[in-house]
């Protein structure tokens, strides 16, 4: 039966599909534990590095007391991880235990970053004096009972959700429920994995906070200064310490030290500035604590929820595929055509995914990253935004402005036949040229125009007795210079949609309109004018959302200026972004950006946008 | 209500060689309904949108009644047209398509509500006053445009092939509705068509016109009966006329007492004895299909061979080839005649036309 064969091949590629979405995640996990490790190791090192001091004789440590301090490492109540330190080779905690291999100690002098050997973190122990290596720290995670960690490790999230998803898959195919549901289980099983990876982060930076909690502690205990007194630049290499190299990944950046009233001594989460932070309370002495303030480890895993529900979808993905190519199989020649659809596709949809889904994705991304909304308050509470709004809108009142004039054109050139179609034709021709010209040369060609002293407009104006005025260097004109080279630019592109609008209306209506007894005007205002307004839409939505996109004429011509005057939205944003630097608060702009011209061409559509069909 | 004078109407179009109108005279009586006739291109259009008012004349004058109306616009001209495209305003309903020409001459706003419904109950569009053009069926649009012409009560129809774009069985219903409505209005009316059964079934007189020129004017009797030229006696009937090139001549073997002297007309492989006293020469013979009949071979005036048959129930087209000239007949109900076989042409006798070399009428 076709359906057994599809049972089968459903549970295999569920259950593939569950064990590399569970084995991606443990090992993520396992990546995430050894950076804890590492980071945990670098500290230790750190804190010997403190406390112990120098030998009398050399730059290499007292070597009697790093014996005393790295055995009493042991000794601290409430640590999770075994530890070993190593002078040279030799160990020092565990004397019996084997030395350090000396390719191993030859390595660690290469590697800073320390390296993950047999099980364990190694960490170079640097001496205070000479900042050479002279040692090694070994920690190793600490767990319970093996084999009751190894089922609790199977059971968490991630392995009962893939079950879930093979037999929903088995249960699909075998046709008792529509294949979407094993989708959902695979979707399902990708958020299980996530959580799993998370969880994992989470514990290791609290691990680590803790661990970073006794050494603080300790390390207060044992310097000779009175301990209230320890300043805190003495212990911030033990917060400052970062495991890095191959085993990098645990966490982003270094951990900072603060004074703090806080005496929680759990690790916690709190907002500080908008950003997250796992912070845990260390108490240096009577009444004096610190804060230690890590970037927690979960806050920088969305990647691998991307990679983990992704690679949880290819299940029903290859479902599907299998599914499409046995049906495909009987039909070679759709096969060929869908391939070949694909391929005429291709092109145009990885432009599109490149050029515009993709800036448009990240700048939401942009806009949301750091804070949630917080670019968005600060982006409104800004009182130039407001401004630059008000200007914008200002602006765009042209577009309305430079369309009845171009209907107007339009009309009497549309009138004008028989021997004047040479005149009309130089005509358009003529109206139509700024639209084609170089905006940038327009703007100064205009700039020239409107040069207070020697300027045509200015000329103009006094061959009436007005002016002269500084067009673009008074604010109170400069924005109306703008609007008016706006007009002559946009006028004749407009003008040629209406001509090609009117010419769409059939003479039969007008023909109609005039035995019916209408004036000139009548005829416009009732036939024509209403025929056209799928036209005027058009014209007036491209129009205004070119207008709230205004930003080469402000550029060259008045940089925002003068006194903001000119500042526009989309100038704003350049500002924002290439100006300041502020990437985030410049997408959130973009993004409001993007809102308002939705909600304008939306209104307008709904205001204007009914449909006309000729009969 | 009132009569149409023409008075050497003349139209040419900027850049056209040729005149699309050309000297046209004519008159449509008080309350008459006259149709033009022609092909698509003889100018019937023209002559109407020159009526209407919406071309104006190259020479000529247009009276309506006793008014000379020539350089009126067509506002004051108080007619209404009917388009072919039917033009209702795509964005007005039935109800605004048809106050449009009332709210335009400013009648009161409850008078255009009366006449409007009158007008709709009248023409059966009382619910689909609501609805758009683009919602409606072809034939409900040729009403609404009936309804737009007739709410206004004009001194003239113009109606510009109205049943053109609608299918043939809707054509005829609408045609009876349109000749009932001309009996209760009475109203003038000029209606233009390229259809010959148009006008036979709708005209009190048929104008026909050809190349601009007015070919003949008259009752459809008139027109079908005593065609004034070739043109429109191939143009006029379905099929149209029979018309085939021969020279009249003396006949050889005529006895005295003969009919006409003696005279025959050969055409093609036929010698058709003709009352024909005086001309000799060039000149064509037409004959219509109905009085065309077959015969055995050498029984009638000549023999044809019989190139397409076309059976229609009540009646049969067989398309002969008679010595190199088409001829085609009409017989009463199914007649068993073979494809390629050779067969005797008779024709009514009394029954027949003959134009001039010119191809005008002789008698």
């Amino acid at each position: 039966m076709v359906a057994r064969r599809w049972v089968i091949a459903a549970t295999a590629v569920a259950a593939a599909g569950g064990a590399a979405t569970v084995g991606v995640a443990r090992w993520a996990e396992g990546r995430f534990e050894r950076a804890g490790a590492l980071r945990i190791a670098a500290t230790t090192a750190a804190y010997l590095a403190v406390v112990v001091p120098a030998g009398a004789d050399s730059s290499d440590f007292d070597l009697a007391k790093l014996l005393v301090q790295a055995r009493a490492l042991t000794t601290l109540p409430g640590r999770t991880s075994a530890v070993e330190v190593y002078h040279g080779t030799a160990p020092l905690v565990d004397a019996t235990a084997a030395p350090l291999p000396a390719a191993e100690l030859a390595s660690l002098r290469r590697e800073a970053g320390g390296r993950w050997q047999d099980g364990r973190a190694l960490m170079p122990l640097i001496d205070p004096g000479c900042r050479e290596v002279v040692g090694a720290v070994a920690i190793r995670v600490v767990r319970g009972g093996s084999v009751g960690d190894a089922a609790a490790q199977l059971l968490r999230w991630a392995f009962p959700a893939a079950l879930l998803a093979v037999v929903v898959a088995a249960g699909a195919a075998a046709g008792r429920r529509p294949p979407g549901h094993y989708t959902v289980a695979a979707l399902l099983l990708g958020l299980a994995a996530y959580a799993d990876v998370r969880g994992a982060a989470r514990r290791v930076t609290d691990r680590w906070l803790a661990e970073t909690r006794l050494l603080l502690q300790e390390a207060a205990t044992r310097l000779p200064t009175p301990r209230t007194r320890v300043a805190l630049s003495v212990l911030a290499p033990l917060a400052a310490a970062e495991g890095t190299g191959a085993g990098r990944g645990g966490g982003r950046g270094n951990a900072d030290l603060v004074e703090a009233d806080s005496t929680t001594p759990t690790p916690r989460r709190v907002r500080v500035a908008g950003a997250p932070y796992a912070v845990v309370a260390a108490r240096l002495g009577a009444g004096r604590w610190v804060e230690v303030r890590a970037a927690p480890a979960e806050a920088s895993t969305a990647g691998w929820l991307l990679l983990l529900t992704g690679l949880a979808l290819c299940g029903p993905l290859a479902l599907r595929g299998l599914r499409w190519v046995e049906l495909a199989a009987h039909r070679r020649q759709e096969l060929r055509e869908t391939a070949t659809a694909w391929a005429f596709l291709a092109p145009a949809g990885l432009h599109l995914a490149l050029f515009s889904f993709g800036p448009t994705l990240y700048t939401l991304y942009l806009s949301m990253h750091a804070g949630g909304f917080a670019n968005f308050a600060a982006v409104l509470r800004d009182r130039l935004l407001w401004i630059s709004l008000r200007n914008t809108v200002v602006y765009s009142l042209y577009v309305p402005v430079s369309m009845a004039i171009a209907l107007v054109i339009a009309l009497l050139l549309n009138r004008a036949g028989g021997g004047a179609r040479r005149a009309v034709r130089l005509l358009r021709a003529a109206f139509f040229l700024p639209c084609v010209a170089s905006v940038v040369g327009a703007a100064l060609v205009w700039q020239w125009m409107y040069h207070p002293d020697f300027g045509l407009v200015n000329y103009l104006l006094s061959l009436v007795g007005a002016g002269p005025y500084d067009w673009l260097g008074r604010p109170r004109t400069a924005l109306i210079a703008l609007m008016l080279l706006s007009i002559w630019a946009q006028v004749g592109y407009q003008m040629a949609v209406f001509l090609a609008g009117l010419e769409g209306i059939p003479q039969a209506y007008l023909d109609a309109a005039r035995v019916d007894g209408a004036t000139a005007w009548q005829r416009f205002r009732r036939i024509t004018l209403p025929l056209l307004r799928p036209v005027l839409l058009f014209v007036l939505v491209t129009g205004v959302i070119g207008a709230f996109q205004l930003f080469t004429y402000v550029y060259v011509l008045t940089r925002g200026g003068p006194l903001h005057a000119t500042e526009t939205v989309v100038y704003r944003i350049y500002q924002t972004s290439w100006e300041f630097l502020q990437f985030g608060s410049a997408s959130a702009l973009s993004v409001c950006l993007f809102a308002l011209l939705f909600g304008a061409t939306w209104l307008q559509f709904k205001l204007l946008g009914r449909a006309v069909e000729y009969a | 209500m009132a009569s149409v004078t023409l008075r050497g109407l003349s139209k040419t179009f900027e850049g056209a060689a040729q005149a699309a109108v050309r000297d046209l005279s004519l008159e449509v009586r008080d309350g008459e309904l006259l149709v033009l006739l022609g092909p698509s291109g003889c100018g019937k259009t023209t002559v109407l949108r020159c009526i209407a008012g919406l071309e104006d004349p190259t020479a000529g004058d247009v009276l309506l009644g006793e008014r000379v109306v020539t350089d009126l616009p067509p506002a004051e001209r108080d007619v209404a047209m009917v388009f072919q495209s039917h033009a209702l305003y795509p964005h007005l309903t039935v109800r605004e398509n048809i106050a449009f020409a009332l709210e335009m001459r400013g009648v009161a706003s409850p008078e255009i509500t009366r006449r409007v419904s009158e007008t709709a109950a009248r023409l059966a569009l009382d619910g689909l006053l609501d609805r758009r053009p683009q919602q409606l069926s072809g034939g409900q649009r040729q009403r609404v445009a009936l309804a737009r012409a007739i709410v206004r009560a004009p001194q003239l129809f113009l109606f510009d092939e109205p049943l053109s774009n609608l299918d043939a069985p809707l054509r005829i219903e609408l045609r009876a509705e349109l000749l009932a409505l001309h009996r209760a209005l009475r109203t003038t009316t000029v209606y233009v068509t390229h259809d010959q059964v148009e006008a036979l079934t709708m005209g009190q007189r048929i104008a026909v016109l050809h190349e601009g020129r007015l070919r003949q004017l008259g009752t459809p009797a008139d027109v079908y009966e005593r065609p004034a030229d070739v043109f429109v006696a191939r143009l006029v009937g379905s099929p149209g006329m029979n018309v085939l090139e021969g020279r009249g001549r003396a006949n050889a073997k005529a006895k005295p007492g003969d009919e006409g002297g003696g005279r025959v007309v050969e055409a093609g492989s036929l010698v058709v004895p003709v009352a024909l006293a005086e001309y000799e020469g060039q000149l064509f013979l037409g004959v219509r299909p109905e009085h065309v009949g077959l015969c055995g071979v050498d029984q009638g005036v000549g023999n044809g061979d019989v190139l397409i048959v076309e059976p229609r129930g009540n009646e049969t087209i067989v398309h002969l080839n008679a010595g190199g000239q088409g001829l085609v007949a009409r017989l009463p109900g199914l007649v068993d005649v073979q494809l390629g076989t050779r067969v005797g042409v008779k024709l009514d006798r009394r029954r027949l036309h003959l134009f001039d070399a010119a191809g005008m009428r002789i008698a």
